[in-house]
C-alpha cells in the first residue's frame, strides 16, 4: 500500500538573506500521509502563523522545502521528469478561501473552467468541453443553466465557491487541498458546500485535505487531523480523539476557545486554560524548547530545553507534549503512515 | 403596526423605530434595510444576525448615521434618550458619536491610522468633543486614556506604538478603548472579531463584556456568528432580506427557533455532537433590487402557504418577549 500524497519531515524557512540570517520557520519538520487505497479526509487545523496555508503551499508543490521532501506516489517533486509532474499537477487540485480572487471580474465564468481543460489539452471538441464543464458543475452541485454565460456579479458567493469546486473536478484529480474554503461563506451556505466537498469523496473516492482555523467544520468532515503551532505538529490523530478528548494543552486552550452554539455551555467552560496572549511565528533560534512553553500553565523544567517529541498515548493518536512522556515515542513519519492506514 | 420589541420593564436606552434605507446603485434603488424596528435595554447586549446582503450592517452604520453617500435613509427614527438622532444636525450628530453611540467598525483593526500613534489616535477622539488645550485638559485627556487602555487590558506604554507594532488582538483592543473612551450609553460591535483567532476572540470578547458591564452600556453586536452571539448576548434578532424575522432571547432563539428562516439557519450550525450532518439552506439570498412579493423567505421557505408570496408578514409578539414575522403564527395570542 503506497501512499499518494506524503510531506517527509518538511521544514520551510522563509526571508533568509544578507539582512535576516535567521529567518522565519514556517514549517517546522512535518510529515503527513495520505493513502492511496482508500479516500479519506485529512484535516490541517491551525490559526494564523501556525504553517498550514505554508504546508498546503509545499503540499502543491507551489514552493520547495528548505529541508524533507514532498513525495507524490512515491516519487518527490523535485526528481520528477516532466511526464510526472504534469501528472501530479493534474491530479492535485486546490480550492482557496476567497473565491473572488479567482475570477476575472470582466469574463464569464465559463473562462475558469475552460482554462484547465485547455491546459492539459483534455477535451478535443467544443461539445466535449461543454459537456465536461456541466458534468463538473453537477458534481459541485451547481445547475450549468444557472451558471454558464453568467459573469461573476451575478453569482452568489456560495456559487462562486462551488464553481471553484468544479473547477478542480474537470481534471479527474486524486486529491483536493481545500484550504479555508468555507471561511468567507455565509453559515447557510458553509453546509452547503462541506457536503459537496464530502460528496467528493464517497461519491468520486477523492481524497481531501482540509485546511482549516475552525475546529467545529474540521470535525464534521474529517476522519484524521493534524494541529499546527508555530509550523510543527502539536497534537496528530483521528478527529475523534483529538477534538473530543484533546490531550495537548494547546488543543485543549483551542477547544475549549470554540464558541459553541449553545447559551448553556460555556465559553471555555471547566477550562482550566489561561488565555495568555499572542500567537506569533518561530524565529529559528528560539526553538530550543517546546514552542508553546510561554503559554503553557503546565510548563516544566524540561519543557525548555529541547521540542517534545511525539508520546503516541493512543493506538491512533499522538502528541508532543512531555506530559505524556510516559508514553511511547513515535516518529511523525510513522504516526501519519499509521493512522492513516487506520 | 407599531412594534417594538422591547420588554416592558425598564425604560429603553435606544429605540430604532420603522428604519428604512436605501442604495442607489447604477441598476436601480436597493432598500437594504425595510422597516425594521427594535429596542435596546440599558446594559443590555442585542446580536444582530443574518446573511451578508440581510441589512445588519447597514443598520447598525445608520444608527450612528455613518452610511456611504449612496445611502439614503428613508423613513424612521433612532431613539437615543427620547431625542431622535435622524434629525440632528450634522454638527450635534458629531457631537453625539462617541460620546453617546459609539462603533467598533467592521475589520476595526485596519481603522486605524498606520501613521499616527496609538495615543494621538485616542486623543483625537477626544479633542472632537472636548474644547481646550490648556494643561488641565490634557491632564484630563491622558488620565481618561490611561483609564481606557488598562480596562481593555493593554499596557500603558502602547500609547507610544504604531499600530504595525501591534498584534491583531492588542489593535481590536485599541478599537474598542476608544469606542469606550467617552463612556457611550451604546456601543455597536460589527464582527468585532471576525478577523481574530479563536483564542484571541474569545479573549476581546471577555474585555469587551467586561468594559461593557462596567459601564453599564448597552451593546449591539452585528454578526453572522451563531457561536458568538449564543456565548455574548442577551438577546438576538435573525434579520432576512433587510427585515427582522424574529427577535427574542438568545436560549428561546436558538433552542426554539420559530420563524422558518430561523429554524433552518439554526439547524444548518455545524456542532460536535454529530458527524457529516449538513442541512443548508436551499435557494439563494433574495436579490434586493428585484425582492419577492409578500414575504421575503417565502421563495425558500418549506412551510410557505399561498398567502405567503402576497401578504407582507408584521414582526409581531406572539408570547413575552418573542417577535416573529410569519404568518404562520398569525392569530396567535399577543
Amino acid at each position: 500500500m503506497t501512499s499518494l500524497l506524503e510531506a517527509r519531515q518538511v521544514s520551510r524557512v522563509f526571508g533568509t538573506g544578507l539582512l535576516n540570517k535567521t529567518g522565519t520557520l514556517a514549517v517546522d519538520g512535518v510529515s503527513l500521509v495520505i493513502k492511496e487505497d482508500r479516500p479519506s479526509i485529512t484535516a490541517i487545523a491551525g490559526e494564523s502563523g501556525s504553517g498550514k496555508t505554508t504546508l498546503a503551499r509545499l503540499l502543491l508543490g507551489m514552493i520547495q522545502p528548505t529541508k524533507g521532501e514532498i513525495l507524490y506516489k512515491g516519487r518527490s517533486l523535485t526528481s520528477m521528469d516532466r511526464q510526472g509532474r504534469e501528472e501530479f499537477r493534474r491530479q492535485v487540485q486546490a480550492i482557496f478561501q476567497d473565491p473572488y480572487e479567482s475570477y476575472n471580474p470582466v469574463y464569464k465564468v465559463d473562462q475558469v473552467l475552460t482554462l484547465p481543460l485547455r491546459k492539459f489539452r483534455l477535451t478535443h471538441s467544443k461539445e466535449q468541453t461543454h459537456q465536461r464543464m456541466e458534468e463538473s458543475l453537477r458534481m459541485a452541485g451547481l445547475r450549468p443553466e444557472e451558471t454558464l454565460g453568467r459573469y461573476p456579479h451575478q453569482l452568489s458567493g456560495g456559487q462562486r465557491q462551488r464553481i471553484m469546486v468544479a473547477r478542480a473536478l474537470l481534471l479527474n484529480p486524486r486529491i483536493i487541498l481545500a484550504d479555508e474554503p468555507v471561511s468567507m461563506v455565509d453559515a447557510s451556505l458553509r453546509a452547503t458546500i462541506l457536503e459537496s466537498l464530502v460528496k467528493l469523496k464517497r461519491d468520486l473516492g477523492i481524497s481531501l485535505v482540509y485546511i482549516t482555523h475552525d475546529l467545529t467544520t474540521a470535525y464534521q468532515v474529517s476522519q484524521n487531523i493534524y494541529i499546527l503551532y508555530r509550523g510543527s505538529v502539536a497534537e496528530l490523530g483521528s478527529v475523534e480523539e483529538v477534538i473530543k478528548h484533546p490531550r495537548h494543552p494547546y488543543t485543549r486552550l483551542l477547544v475549549s476557545s470554540i464558541p459553541l452554539p449553545d447559551p448553556d455551555i460555556r465559553w471555555g467552560g471547566g477550562s482550566e486554560m489561561d488565555t495568555k496572549s499572542a500567537t506569533g511565528t518561530a524565529h529559528v533560534d528560539d526553538a530550543k524548547g517546546c514552542k508553546f512553553v510561554s503559554r503553557c500553565p503546565f510548563a516544566m523544567a524540561e519543557c525548555r530545553h529541547a521540542p517534545p517529541p511525539l508520546y503516541r498515548t493512543e493506538d491512533d493518536r499522538a502528541v508532543a507534549c512531555y506530559l505524556y512522556k510516559d508514553h511511547p515515542t513515535v516518529s511523525g513519519g510513522e504516526m501519519a503512515e499509521s493512522f492513516a492506514s487506520a | 403596526m407599531a412594534s417594538n420589541p422591547a420588554p416592558n420593564s425598564t425604560e429603553p436606552v435606544l429605540v430604532v423605530r420603522d428604519l428604512s434605507v436605501t442604495y442607489r446603485t447604477p441598476a436601480g434603488p436597493v432598500r437594504a434595510v425595510n422597516g425594521v424596528s427594535f429596542s435596546l435595554r440599558p446594559g443590555e447586549r442585542l446580536g444582530l444576525v443574518g446573511e451578508s446582503g440581510s441589512g445588519k450592517t447597514t443598520t447598525a452604520l445608520s444608527l450612528m448615521r455613518l452610511l456611504q453617500t449612496s445611502a439614503v435613509i428613508e423613513g424612521g427614527q433612532v431613539l437615543l434618550g427620547g431625542v431622535d438622532l435622524l434629525q440632528l444636525s450634522e454638527e450635534d450628530m458629531r457631537e453625539a458619536r462617541f460620546a453617546e453611540i459609539a462603533l467598533i467598525p467592521q475589520g476595526a483593526m485596519n481603522s486605524l491610522n498606520p501613521m499616527m500613534k496609538v495615543g494621538e489616535q485616542l486623543r483625537d477622539t477626544i479633542r472632537a468633543h472636548r474644547a481646550g488645550s490648556n494643561a488641565k485638559a490634557t491632564a484630563d485627556t491622558d488620565a481618561r486614556i490611561q483609564r481606557a487602555l488598562e480596562s481593555v487590558e493593554l499596557r500603558a506604554t502602547v500609547v507610544n506604538s504604531y499600530p504595525h507594532e501591534l498584534s491583531g488582538g492588542m489593535k481590536q483592543r485599541v478599537c474598542i478603548a476608544m469606542g469606550i473612551l467617552l463612556n457611550p450609553k451604546v456601543i455597536i460591535a460589527d464582527e468585532p472579531t471576525s478577523a481574530l483567532d479563536v483564542v484571541v476572540q474569545r479573549q476581546v470578547m471577555e474585555t469587551l463584556r467586561k468594559v461593557q458591564e462596567a459601564l453599564g452600556a448597552a451593546v449591539i453586536l452585528v454578526g453572522h456568528d451563531m457561536g458568538l452571539m449564543a456565548q455574548f448576548v442577551d438577546r438576538i434578532g435573525v434579520m432576512y432580506g433587510g427585515k427582522l424575522a424574529e427577535v427574542g432571547p438568545v436560549r428561546g432563539i436558538i433552542k426554539d427557533p420559530l420563524h422558518p428562516y430561523a429554524q433552518l439557519l439554526i439547524k444548518s450550525l455545524p456542532n460536535l455532537e454529530t458527524k457529516e450532518n449538513f442541512r443548508g439552506i436551499p435557494g439563494l439570498t433574495p436579490s434586493l433590487l428585484n425582492p419577492p412579493s409578500g414575504c421575503m423567505f417565502h421563495p425558500r421557505c418549506p412551510q410557505a402557504m399561498p398567502r405567503c408570496a402576497t401578504d407582507v408578514p408584521a414582526l409581531v409578539e406572539i408570547k413575552t418577549d418573542r417577535w416573529v414575522s410569519c404568518l404562520l403564527y398569525e392569530g396567535s395570542p399577543s
